[in-house]
């Protein structure tokens, strides 16, 4: 008789399941502690951060002497925007110790920001785009906010916290998908944070503006600007519901509607008369 | 929005194929293990002494991928712990199918037994491009042909001196 190798049973070395839904199982618990972990992270970084005092940003700003592009930039651009800031700093309550130094880069980027020291960069790219002095003082009142609210603190401290506590928790996931799923789904639940700075940073600007020039024309404008420039550079429509989930700032049509309603809600009034770009303004930018 | 797309896109197609595949990878091992199964491959390491064999070295290798699904699915498992079962049956396909391959060298050469049977395991790239090598071997036993003069190996020498009824 020819000997028979009896086959073993199948399915002995494999575990009966259904990988689609083990799948999903295991998604939904990774991003729900991806989320808590970011949430409670960067509450509790962003506290530090805030509660550092102001004093050591500035110290540390001075050790690292990082130059914003303000020694490059023309005397009379230098001049007007320090005078707007000092004008709207007026109005916002400044605490004593904290100081505003703007700056004017040459670099043709559509941005402007706040960041540690109290210093606030404005890019060529920007002011040339802005159409009267009105856009200009929601955008520095907007940054002069950010400074007063200690958010540039605030975002390192969480942002550094979150980064090293997603480092270390998606570390064992490995390199390539799930590293990548993971480290998103942190990166869009922090935005929450910063839309949340960017929205308190608006309704200050607001106030001050519209203390400044006793009404809010031009500050809904600048949003429209805005708006038509992210059109122009993408183009893209189906993109607008990712905009809204992913983009740091909430997006223009939403801070444009908030913007109307808070200046409703604080009878400030929506038209008055624009103050226009002083002469020379655009040669200035160069 | 493009990335979402193009992640979801690679777990679709992968979870797709990649059971597509393995479904008719584990069709082809079935049949062929059914075909195969009248040559005993064992473990143990003393070789069949009831007649004059020759001896061969037999071998089946295979390098057997991951797909993104599978990949995807073991790295969240390595998120929390607990067994890779997505990897489980990539590996059972790849010692199946090394096995078969060396039984198919040893049938080649009309083997009736291959003894002493060892896998050999080894990871190849990582991360998104895992895949993973199983090589079997073992020695195959070929009896001798009546007209052939008879070998005596040293080896064989001995098992005759320590069994001398089977002279």
């Amino acid at each position: 008789m020819e000997y028979q190798n009896k086959q073993p049973d199948e399915g002995v070395n494999i575990t009966r399941h259904n990988p689609v839904i083990h799948l999903l199982k295991l998604l939904v618990a990774a991003l729900i502690v991806i989320v808590v972990l970011v949430v409670t992270v960067n509450m509790f970084a962003s506290r530090v951060g805030r509660s550092v005092p102001f004093k050591y940003e500035l110290s540390l700003m001075s050790h690292i002497n990082y130059d914003f592009g303000g020694n490059a930039s023309s005397d009379q651009m230098q001049t007007y925007l320090s005078d707007l800031a000092t004008r709207l700093m007026r109005h916002m309550n400044i605490p004593e110790g904290m100081s505003v130094t703007v700056h004017h880069n040459h670099d043709d980027v559509f941005n402007a920001f706040a960041t540690l020291g109290g210093n606030v960069v404005f890019y060529s790219g920007l002011l040339k785009n802005l159409p009267h002095e009105n856009a200009i003082a929601m955008v520095m009142a907007h940054e002069i906010a950010h400074v007063l609210h200690r958010d540039p603190a605030a975002g390192l401290g969480g942002g550094l916290a979150t980064m090293m506590a997603l480092m270390a928790l998606t570390g064992n996931a490995g390199t390539g998908a799930v590293g990548n799923v993971l480290n998103q789904t942190g990166a869009i639940t922090q935005t929450k944070f910063s839309r949340d700075m960017e929205r308190a940073a608006d309704n200050a600007a607001l106030g001050a503006v519209a203390m400044e020039y006793g009404h809010v024309a031009g500050a809904s404008e600048l949003f429209k600007v805005l708006q038509n420039k992210v059109s122009s550079s993408n183009g893209d429509r189906d993109d607008e519901w990712y905009e809204t989930f992913i983009s740091t700032h909430p997006l223009n049509v939403e801070r444009i509607n908030s913007i109307l309603d808070l200046a409703r809600y604080n009878n400030w009034p929506l038209a008055g008369e624009i103050t226009p770009l002083p002469v020379g303004f655009h040669t200035w930018l160069n | 929005m493009i990335e979402i797309g193009i992640f979801l896109i690679l777990l679709v197609c992968g979870y797709l194929f990649g059971s597509l595949a393995e479904k008719r990878h584990y069709r082809s091992i079935i049949k062929r293990e059914a075909e195969l199964n009248s040559l005993p491959a064992i473990a143990s390491r003393y070789p069949a002494t009831d007649k004059c064999y020759q001896q061969h070295l037999v071998y089946g290798g295979v390098v057997v991928a991951s797909d993104y699904f599978k990949s995807f699915l073991a790295g969240l498992v390595n998120f929390f712990g607990g067994a890779v079962v997505s990897y489980e049956s990539l590996i059972d396909r790849a010692r199946r199918e090394a096995m078969l391959r060396m039984k198919a060298e040893a049938k080649a050469k009309q083997a009736e037994l291959i003894f002493n049977v060892k896998f050999e395991t080894m990871t190849i790239g990582s991360g998104r491009l895992a895949s993973v090598e199983v090589l079997a071997y073992g020695t195959a036993l070929v009896p001798q042909i009546p007209s052939d003069p008879p070998v005596i190996t040293p080896q064989y020498a001995r098992i005759l001196a320590l069994n001398p009824s089977q002279a």
